[in-house]
This record gives C-alpha cells, sequence and structure tokens, in this order.
C-alpha cells in the first residue's frame, strides 16, 4: 500500500513538472511583437479547398478567406444583404433582366504563387471570372456547384456539351475590357447575385488549375484576405494576405445595431481597414466533447455548443442566457439556422408514395398523414434540439418573408390519437401496413432519432416488427441510398444557399427529383406551376403567394414530416471582437474579427 | 467441454473466479435472450437523462430508455457475437490448420499459408471496416470480418501442432500399420490439439468482444438493438451532459466479461502447461 | 544455398503482396463505398453523376482498374486522393512521422516496462509479486483500448476532471507542446499493452529460467541480476525481437487508428479509416499495400534477426 502511494506522487509530481515545463516554454515565446492569433473552430473536416468543389460549409469557410467572389453578405445586417466584394457595385440590370454588366474593383491582386509565370501573382480580370464559372462546366473539375448555373447562362451548357474547351467563347459570358463583364441570363434568375457570393463562385486564376489541377483541392491561389500557410484534417493555418486591397470598414453600413451588437466592441473597428489580425488558426474537431473541452481550456476561443451540453451552458433557454460563471469569459449568441430537418417519404415508393391504383394512392396518403399526425415535434425537439428549435409547418421556415405566422400548425402538432383514427378510416391495420424502411447513415445520435421515431410510431399503433432500420456507413452510401429509391422514410437537414425562398420550395419541385435536392420524388402538378411561375419573379406579394400555395400542397400531400430549425449556441472568447454567424456571412466574418487590446486583459 | 477441463478450470483460484463470472454473466445473458430480462431496453419513457432511482439503477439515457436493461441487453450481444465468431474462426482454423499441418511443405500448405499471409497482412479493424462498407454494413459483414481475421492465429498454431505431432511415435505407427490419414486425424490428432484449440477459443472470444465494441463504436457493427460498443458511443454524449450511467453500466459489464473470460483462458493455459511439462 | 532461399523468399513476398492488394482491391474499391455521391452536388442530375462515375473510372471494368493501377503503382505514381485532391505521397509524408511520433514512446515503455515487469515477476515466479503483477495484467488485459481512452480523456482533458492536457489535437512545433499533446495517448498505450507484453516477457523468461545451463549457473552462484540481463536476456531475443518487429505494421495503422480518431490527431490511423470510409481509393490502396509491404519486409528481417542472435538456427 505504501508503495502505491509513493507511485501515484511520483506520477503526480512527473505530470505536474511537465505542465509547468510546457507553460514555461508557452510564456518565454511570448513576447509583445507576436502576431494577433485568433483559433476558431469547426465542428467538421472541409475535403476540398478548391472552390468549385466548395459544398460543404467547412470548405466554404475556407474558401470565402482564401479566394475572392464577387458579391459578399455583410457582417452585420439582418435580413442579411449584399454588398459589393470583388466587384466595384452591385451590377447593372438591363430592363428585361436578362442581361447584368459587372465592374471589377481595378488593381486586385492574386497571391504570390509559383504557378504563375514569374511567380508574382497577377492582376484579378474580368476574364478570371468568366474561367471560374466556366470551369464548373468542364467534368475534369468535379464541380459541385454547377447546379447554380445550369440552364441559366446563355450558351453555357452548349459549351459544355461541345467538350468544354476554353478557346472557345460563351455567348453568355463576355469580358467587355479587362475589368468589366457582361453576363446574359436564359430567363430572369432573381437569386443570381447570391449564387456570386458562394463560396462556388471564388475566382481562380487558370495557372493555378493548370499547374496543380486537382491537387488545388489543398493548395489556395486566390485573392482573398488570407493566405493558406498549412492544411490537414485537424487544422488549417491561414496569414493575413499583405496584398489584399485596402478597404476602409465602416461600421454603419455593414448593419451595426447598437442594441443587439452592445458590448461586443466592434465600434473599435470602425474605419480601419481588415483584415485586423495576423493568423487565422481553425480548428476541425467534429467531436462534440473534444471541441468543448478545447475550447473551456482555452485552445479555441470559438465553438459551437454541443447540444448535450445545453443543461451545463446555459441558465435558461427562453431566451438562452449564458450561466453567471461563464459570463466572465464567454459571450454567447443563440442564433437559428437558416435551413431545417425533416423527414421526407419516398413518394416514388408505391408502397407509401404514389400508386397507380388510386384506392391504394388515397390509401398512402392516408397512411402518410397518420405518420405526420403521430410525429412528437415538441418531443423531437426536447430530446435533441436542446428544446430550443422552432417547429414549423411546411418547406417555409420562419424569418423568411414568405413564412406565414397565421399558417395552421396541425401538421407540426402530434396527436396519436387522431393518428390511429385515420389509419382506420383507411382501412390500415397492424395486418397489413406495410414494412416502413427508415434510413441513416450510423451514428449514435441517428440511431438514436430512428428509436425515437420508432416509438412514435408504435404509438400509433404500428407494430414494433414492422419499422426498420435501414444504416449506411457512410453518408455518401446512404446518399446514394435514397437517390436511387431504396429508402422509404428519409431524414435529413437542408442548410439554405442563399436566403430565398426559392432556395427551400425547390426540395419539392417535381423536375428536382432524386437524385436531386427533391429526395421525396414529391411530383404535384399543382406545386410545379406554382413553383415555376414563381421561380423567375423577385420578391414580391404575387411571388409570396404562389410560395405559399407550393407550400401548402407539401402539406396537403403529407410528402414531408416538417420541420425543425435548429437554434445554435454558439460561444466565443470575450478577448475576440466578433459577431458570429452560422449562415450565409459565414467565413465572411473572419476578415472583420480583431482582439482587443492585450493591455486591458484582465 | 469434457469434464477434464473443467477439473483444470476449478483447480486455480483465477479459474474459479472466471468460470463463476462467465455462468452468471451468461445465465444474465440468455435469460435476457429468452425474454425473461431486460425486456425495458428500447422503451423510452418521459425523463430524459434520468438519475439512478429504484426503477433505473443506472438512471436512463437521452432517449428516457432504462440503462440497466441495455446493459443486459447488450451483454447478450456481446455472448452472441463472441460464440458465433469463436465457432467460426476455431473451426476455419483447426480444419486449415490441420490440413497445411497434415500435409505440410506441399500445396495445401502453401496455398493456407499464403491465404493466412494476406489476410494478416491487413489491420483487423481496415479488414472489417473494408467488409463493413462492401456489405453496406450490418451484423453480418462484422461477424464475416472477425472470423476471416481470426482464424489465422489458430490455423497457424494448429498447423505447428500437428506438425509436431505428426513426428511422434504413435502416429508415426498408425501410419506405418496402413491406418488411413483421415483416421489418424481424428483419432489422434484432433483429440491432441484439443487443449490448443480451447485456449484459442477464450482467447479469440475476448478479441470478439474487444473488436465488436470497437467497430461498433466507430459505426461500423450492429444493425438494430443494442451491443457494449454502442453504449459507449452513447456514452460519450452523455457525459458531455453529466451522466455517467451509460459508461459505468457498459465499461462495467465489459471488465467483467473480460477478465471472466482471461481468468478462465489463463487457468487453462496453465493446465496445458503443466500437463505437457513432463513430455 | 543462400541465392536459392533469397529467390524462394523474393518469390512468396510478390505473391502475398499480389493477394493483398488483389483483396484489397477487390474489397475495398470494387465492393467498397461509392465515391460519386460523396463528390456530386445538391441539385445533380442522373447525367452529371454518369460524367463524374467516368471520371472516377467507375464505368472501367474490374480487371481494367486493377490492373491499371499495378502499373502505376510499379511506376511509382500513388496518384492523387479523390478527396482532397492531395497528392498521396505528400499525404503520406505528412501522417505517417505524426503516427509514429504519437506512437512510438508507447510502443517503446510499454515494452521496457513490461519486460521488466515480466523478468521479475517470473525470477520471483509463485511470490507475491509474481502474482500482483499478473493480477495487473490480466486486469490490464480485460479493459477495452476505448473504456481506456474515453476514462483518461474524462480525468486528465477535461473540466470535469484535472484537465491538465488538451483534449485533442496535434503539434510538434516544441519539445513542451510534444509532451503536453503526446502524454495521455501515451498513458492509454501503455495501459492496454503493458499487460499483453508482461505476461509474454514473464512466459518468455520463466521458460528460460528453467533451462538447465541457467539452472547450473545459479547452483554455482550467479548473481540474479548479471544472469537476467545476461543469458536470460538474450536467449530470450528470438521470440523478442519477433515479437516487436511483428507488432511495427499494426501498430502503425490499427494501433493508431482509435487515438487518432478520439484525439483528432492526423496521422495514418484515421487517414486511412476516412479514405475507406468515403471510398478514397488511391489513398486506401497506397496505405493497404504499404502496410502489406512492411508486413512482407519485417517478416524478412524477422528470419534474419533470429538466425543471428541463435547462431545454431538453419535455414528453413
Amino acid at each position: 500500500m505504501k508503495s502505491d502511494s509513493t507511485l501515484r506522487l511520483a506520477l503526480a509530481v512527473l505530470l505536474l513538472s511537465l505542465q509547468t515545463a510546457c507553460k514555461d516554454a508557452a510564456d518565454s515565446a511570448a513576447d509583445l511583437t507576436e502576431p494577433k492569433r485568433y483559433v476558431h473552430s469547426l465542428d467538421g473536416v472541409p475535403a476540398s479547398l478548391d472552390p468549385a468543389q466548395a459544398g460543404t460549409r467547412y470548405a466554404k469557410f475556407l474558401v470565402l478567406n482564401l479566394y475572392d467572389t464577387l458579391y459578399r453578405y455583410r457582417y452585420l445586417a439582418r435580413p442579411y444583404e449584399l454588398a459589393p466584394n470583388l466587384a466595384a457595385a452591385m451590377p447593372e440590370l438591363s430592363k428585361d433582366g436578362l442581361t447584368l454588366t459587372i465592374r471589377l474593383k481595378r488593381g486586385v491582386h492574386f497571391i504570390d504563387d509559383p504557378a504563375f509565370a514569374d511567380g508574382k501573382g497577377r492582376e484579378v480580370t474580368a476574364q478570371d471570372v468568366i474561367y471560374s464559372l466556366q470551369r464548373h462546366f468542364d467534368p475534369a473539375t468535379r464541380s459541385q456547384g454547377a447546379w447554380l448555373w445550369q440552364g441559366r447562362i446563355e450558351g453555357l451548357d452548349a459549351w459544355k456539351d461541345q467538350g468544354s474547351n476554353y478557346e472557345q467563347p460563351v455567348s453568355g459570358l463576355r469580358a467587355l475590357d479587362r475589368h468589366t463583364l457582361e453576363i446574359r441570363l436564359t430567363q430572369p434568375y432573381p437569386q443570381f447575385v447570391h449564387t456570386l457570393a458562394q463560396g462556388f463562385a471564388g475566382v481562380v486564376p487558370r495557372e493555378a488549375v493548370t499547374a496543380y489541377g486537382l491537387e488545388l483541392g489543398r493548395r489556395a491561389v486566390g485573392s482573398g484576405p488570407f493566405r493558406l500557410q498549412s492544411i490537414d484534417s485537424a487544422r488549417a493555418r491561414l496569414v493575413r494576405n499583405e496584398r489584399f486591397r485596402q478597404e476602409t470598414f465602416d461600421l454603419a453600413l455593414e448593419g451595426f445595431d447598437p442594441e443587439r451588437d452592445q458590448g461586443l466592441g466592434l465600434t473599435a473597428l470602425d474605419g480601419r481597414s481588415s483584415p485586423f489580425i495576423d493568423e487565422l488558426e481553425v480548428e476541425f474537431i467534429p467531436e462534440d466533447a473534444a471541441r468543448w473541452s478545447s475550447f473551456y481550456s482555452g485552445l479555441t476561443q470559438f465553438t459551437k455548443v454541443p447540444v448535450a451540453q445545453f443543461g451545463q451552458v446555459l441558465e435558461s433557454t427562453a431566451p438562452p442566457t449564458l450561466k453567471p460563471e461563464l459570463q466572465e469569459r464567454f459571450q454567447l449568441q443563440a442564433a437559428p439556422e437558416l435551413g431545417f430537418v425533416y423527414t421526407s417519404f419516398n413518394m416514388a415508393d408505391p408502397e407509401i408514395g404514389y400508386s397507380e391504383d388510386p384506392q391504394r394512392n388515397a390509401r398512402n396518403r392516408a397512411l402518410r398523414c397518420a405518420i405526420v399526425k403521430g410525429f412528437d415535434w415538441t418531443q423531437r425537439n426536447q430530446r435533441f434540439f436542446g428544446g430550443i428549435g422552432e417547429v414549423f409547418p411546411g418547406v417555409i421556415p420562419p424569418r423568411l418573408p414568405e413564412y406565414d405566422p397565421e399558417q395552421d400548425r396541425g401538421s407540426t402538432e402530434a396527436d396519436p390519437a387522431a393518428a390511429r383514427a385515420l389509419l382506420a378510416a383507411a382501412d390500415w391495420d397492424a395486418g397489413n401496413l406495410p414494412v416502413l424502411e427508415y434510413g441513416f447513415p450510423a451514428s449514435v445520435t441517428e440511431r438514436q432519432l430512428f428509436e425515437q421515431f420508432r416509438g412514435f410510431m408504435e404509438a400509433i399503433g404500428y407494430p414494433r416488427a414492422k419499422i426498420q432500420p435501414l444504416s449506411y456507413a457512410s453518408f455518401g452510401d446512404y446518399y446514394r441510398a435514397y437517390s436511387q429509391g431504396q429508402v422509404m422514410l428519409i431524414t435529413s437537414a437542408w442548410t439554405m444557399d442563399y436566403p430565398d425562398a426559392e432556395n427551400t420550395v425547390q426540395l419539392f419541385y417535381g423536375p428536382h427529383r432524386a437524385p436531386g435536392a427533391n429526395a421525396a420524388s414529391f411530383d404535384d402538378p399543382q406545386f410545379n406551376t406554382a413553383f415555376s411561375a414563381a421561380a423567375t419573379l423577385p420578391p414580391s406579394p404575387q411571388r409570396t403567394e404562389l410560395y405559399r400555395a407550393a407550400n401548402q400542397r407539401v402539406i396537403d400531400e403529407c410528402a414531408a414530416i416538417t420541420g425543425l430549425v435548429r437554434r445554435l449556441v454558439l460561444l466565443w472568447d470575450r478577448q475576440v471582437i466578433l459577431q458570429p454567424d452560422w449562415a450565409f456571412v459565414g467565413g465572411y466574418a473572419m476578415r472583420f474579427v480583431d482582439l482587443r487590446d492585450p493591455a486591458g486583459q484582465r | 467441454m469434457s469434464p477434464e477441463w473443467l477439473r483444470i478450470l476449478w483447480r486455480s483460484p483465477g479459474g474459479r473466479t472466471g468460470c463463476l463470472l462467465i455462468f452468471l454473466l451468461g445465465l444474465l445473458a440468455s435469460f435476457t435472450s429468452m425474454g425473461w430480462l431486460g425486456q425495458g431496453w428500447s422503451a423510452g419513457s418521459d425523463i430524459s437523462w434520468g438519475e439512478v432511482s429504484a426503477s433505473h439503477w443506472f438512471g436512463t439515457n437521452r432517449l428516457g430508455q432504462d440503462i440497466f436493461d441495455r446493459a443486459l441487453v447488450a451483454t447478450a450481444t456481446a455472448f452472441r457475437v463472441g460464440l458465433l465468431v469463436t465457432l467460426g474462426a476455431i473451426a476455419i482454423g483447426a480444419c486449415l490448420g490441420g490440413l497445411a499441418g497434415w500435409r505440410h511443405d506441399r500445396w495445401p500448405d502453401h496455398c493456407v499459408m499464403w491465404l493466412a499471409g494476406v489476410l494478416d497482412s491487413v489491420p483487423v479493424f481496415l479488414l472489417a471496416a473494408a467488409l463493413a462498407f462492401a456489405f453496406g454494413g450490418g451484423e453480418a459483414a462484422m461477424y464475416l470480418a472477425m472470423i476471416l481475421s481470426f482464424w489465422t492465429t489458430t490455423a497457424r498454431l494448429v498447423r505447428a501442432e500437428v506438425m509436431r505431432l505428426r513426428g511422434q511415435d504413435f502416429v508415426l505407427a498408425a501410419r506405418a500399420i496402413g491406418l488411413p490419414g483421415q483416421q489418424i486425424l481424428r483419432r489422434h490428432l484432433l483429440p491432441n490439439t484439443m487443449h490448443l484449440l480451447l485456449v484459442q477459443a477464450s482467447l479469440t472470444f475476448v478479441a470478439a468482444i474487444k473488436t465488436e465494441v470497437i467497430l461498433s463504436f466507430l459505426g461500423i457493427g450492429l444493425d438494430d438493438g443494442v451491443s457494449l460498443g454502442l453504449m459507449l458511443a452513447e456514452a460519450t454524449q452523455d457525459i458531455l451532459a453529466g451522466h455517467l450511467g451509460n459508461f459505468l453500466a457498459a465499461s462495467g459489464c465489459l471488465f467483467l466479461l473480460l477478465l471472466g473470460l482471461n481468468l478462465a483462458a489463463d487457468a487453462l493455459q496453465d493446465g496445458v502447461d503443466m500437463k505437457q511439462a513432463p513430455s | 544455398m543462400l541465392g536459392r532461399f533469397l529467390a524462394l523468399r523474393s518469390f512468396y513476398a510478390l505473391s502475398l503482396l499480389l493477394g493483398v492488394t488483389l483483396l484489397t482491391f477487390a474489397l475495398m474499391v470494387w465492393f467498397g463505398p461509392d465515391q460519386t455521391y460523396e463528390l456530386i452536388g445538391r441539385n445533380s442530375t442522373p447525367e452529371q453523376i454518369d460524367e463524374l462515375r467516368a471520371e472516377l473510372g467507375y464505368d472501367q471494368p474490374f480487371w481494367n482498374r486493377y490492373g491499371h493501377w499495378l502499373v502505376e503503382l510499379a511506376s511509382g505514381d500513388l496518384g492523387l486522393s479523390n478527396r482532397s485532391g492531395e497528392s498521396v505521397s505528400t499525404l503520406l509524408r505528412r501522417a505517417l512521422p505524426v503516427t509514429a511520433a504519437l506512437v512510438l514512446p508507447g510502443f517503446l515503455l510499454g515494452n521496457l516496462l513490461g519486460l521488466a515487469a515480466g523478468l521479475w515477476a517470473a525470477w520471483r515466479r509463485g511470490s507475491l509479486w509474481d502474482r500482483l503483477i499478473l493480477g495487473a495484467s490480466v486486469t490490464g488485459l480485460s479493459l477495452s483500448f476505448l473504456v481506456i481512452i474515453i476514462a483518461l480523456q474524462l480525468l486528465l482533458c477535461t473540466p470535469y476532471g484535472l484537465n491538465w492536457f488538451p483534449a485533442r489535437g496535434w503539434r510538434m512545433d516544441s519539445l513542451g507542446a510534444y509532451l503536453l499533446h503526446v502524454t495521455v495517448p501515451t498513458l492509454a498505450l501503455l495501459l492496454v499493452t503493458l499487460g499483453y507484453n508482461t505476461r509474454f516477457y514473464r512466459a518468455v523468461a520463466a521458460e528460460e529460467l528453467q533451462r538447465d545451463h541457467v539452472r547450473t549457473a545459479l547452483a554455482y552462484g550467479a548473481t540474479p541480476l548479471s544472469l537476467l540481463s545476461g543469458p536470460v536476456l538474450r536467449n530470450c531475443l528470438v521470440p523478442v525481437i519477433t515479437r516487436v518487429l511483428y507488432s511495427i505494421p499494426l501498430v502503425l495503422v490499427s494501433g493508431s487508428l482509435l487515438l487518432e480518431t478520439y484525439f483528432g490527431i492526423p496521422g495514418i490511423g484515421r487517414v486511412t479509416f476516412d479514405a475507406i470510409s468515403s471510398g478514397d481509393q488511391p489513398v486506401l490502396l497506397a496505405v493497404v499495400t504499404l502496410t502489406a509491404a512492411l508486413f512482407v519486409v519485417v517478416q524478412l528481417l524477422a528470419e534474419f534477426a533470429c538466425r543471428l542472435a541463435d547462431p545454431r538456427g538453419r535455414l528453413p
């Protein structure tokens, strides 16, 4: 026993000395000339840094900092507002809404890179923008963003069909001079400028693509506010792009709200030239526990708080406030995500969706509506979203102008008795109910979501054995399975690409059916007519009417169990001057991050 | 299991403890499989992450399911996985190893050893992951992966043992009097490798359970139901919420089960050593 | 004699490599995850999917793809990762040192401590010490790696425990940073391997100590320490070398997978697992071939080492 305590003592001494040794090393390294470094954290790992493959939130976050886009979202303005970025001003639109003229800022340079003839970054020109859009339509690019412009730009799809030859001009994409660009659309596309603020629209020099090809996924040759220093699966290190254009930060113009942004220190930024930090480090931490521990112990300065942690972090949930002992160190933002989670039915499956037999078709609809009725959004919200998510009917989430607060919420309220009645009325019983196949990519949470769903279904009289899990080893496998119609109930989350209802309503547009975004393969004539009529319209009361009508069709046909807007709890260090945004500003916010004066510490 | 091996097991205190542990857990597992115990493992209740109470001995998880019941079912799953994999791996290992040893340095030997070499060159988890993805996940892929990875050790040991026995007098005599190979194999060689197979079986059992835990944690294990690995994976979330029930229950069951098996394996091994020592 | 031996050996090594690549190719590439759906965009049409499949070479027949890859491998070109576009050799050059630095301390300490404890227990066979050491190692054997990692992280790296070490990440820019990041993984590795190692070394040493020449030496008054560190250790060398060598390829890949996953360390285990789960064929094949090649080399080395350590041993 004695030796045991000796051992423990020795171990403790060893660990302690190790700790102090490290602290000393860290302290001695710190001197006054140390660069300003901000350490961000993301809950996922970006696969590729090529703007054409910036399909995930994580890739997009980095791409927006490494490359320039023509437009961006204003830092603080809500609702979101577009602002010129590489472009000198908002585009000039012709009367018919088909021709856009965009002028570029002069004197913007790519970073120095061996890909350029003399190793010096040359000026960004209109031709680069054209090239960057064109390459989405070159199969060798493996673009994930071509859908944004498919069928939208005159001659671009034909260019691809003719073999993607860059020597061949595209009629809809013309450089009027070195700094002026003309884009001709095939039909009015009110969301077009939004597409130019996506990571996909990052401007890439042709030299870099020629030099690096697919390896561009691990390099970055752009003109954004930061340069890439290193990246692996755990972190990316970015440093300030010294040659980034000098632009004065205008607090009022960026949408400063004195009440909302009070105490964040943003006023100190006014009139200065961004980016304000020298080094941006982004840690990729998908594991909830590790992300929280890293943040709590100061290794990172920003985190998305895991839902399981809400109880430990939040004092109250309505409205979300921080525990007093954490308030000293951290700032909190509990912002709704733009997008939602929902479960859609595979309408192409005759067991549950459309059937040739009109009688069965009607019974299937009753079955779907019963399942919707049996689904308890309140419990789902409590268990998996910390009780602070927002439940809404249909596919137009709150905070979009098209959202209808007066809409009947019946489709979101659980009523097992009504569900049972629906089943009985349509002659469904334990014997003849079809086997439900519920798919999910294997993970603890997804499995628990399934088990909860099975519980809901058991409560409306669905036999347990008739609710089968189909677990897929990877998300890609799951995606393939439901795209090929092998899954009856598809649970997914949609994150909006741009703040426009078109982006969510299109989820149920017939021509977008699987493998497109309409995983339900919902194909409703009334819906389709309303959607295509609205698609070319700019936001207007007329368009709102059309979208609301389309939304009602999804609810009436019970094509999906929907929906819930997640509310994210973001925390950041009080030393950091930041108003974070998980939606459209995203990576654009990093150029405006600053640290408080070290003298004022503690 | 022949009574002789039971006696060997029972002789040492470690063996006795191991036997008792396996027996007790096995009893609980079979009662659970028969539906007499642990039936609340799947039904949710209103209390998410409930505290320890008289009705929930280890509290409840996020969905309000009883953790104690889940631990029972997970233990039963561990037995199922362990038994199936052990039976498969030992049977294949014994047959192929015996064949290779008997036909030493001829083509069956070369083929078996080549196959074992190929499979051994791919780490277990990679092989299991590859199989799981190839078969679209699920339990069968997991069993297959483990059996494919685990049979080789047994085969190598059996091969060496058969080669040793083949050169011994009683086998040489049997061959000299013209006894057919099959009969020699059955009458002389298999009984003499029995001890080895038993030890290997208990070690394979341990390896199977450990591997299942890791595969399930990585998301390539069970399809439906609950296992110790799944509970541990859930526990990483629960710990964040400040609830240790899942972690304690799963790691406790896992530890006791593995301890029992390891102790039994040790006792068996000692018995074998002692038996072989004089010869 | 030696020439024939070498020729036979290299033939065997080659056939093994071929077998491994064929198995991997069939399992992980032909039946493995289809990367198309990881790489396509949100609103893809069936034509775009076909296009991407062609771009990835998925439309080619099995033997074409396998043959093509073998040719590439023979020319030393490992290709580019489908996922990130990074060249596979760069990826490996970056990940391998990380894994080596991660597992080496635990591996060395685990073997040294195991050796010490094993020798001690064997020397005092049957004593209280022996039983304590054996008991502790059985306990160690019965702990799952996953449980150890979760518990250690909880105790040492989170605000709920001591919070002395970072919960994740990897830095090697200074010795201090390295020690800070490597300590907890090393402890975990130690805990999980010490039991096995101790038992193994104890068994080997116990067998050696029973031999006649050792008994004779003891009878003539040789001191325990001189015996343990001298002849006993030397004679144990063969099984020890074999064991250490054989564990290298496995320790490098599977041993680090869990650690790397749990601690967010960008090493080879994680790279491989990601490649499997996303179907990143070039990375996957490179790693598996490398592991298999390492395995074959290790086998050869082990054989040579044994011959050197034990001059009586003859070629098979």
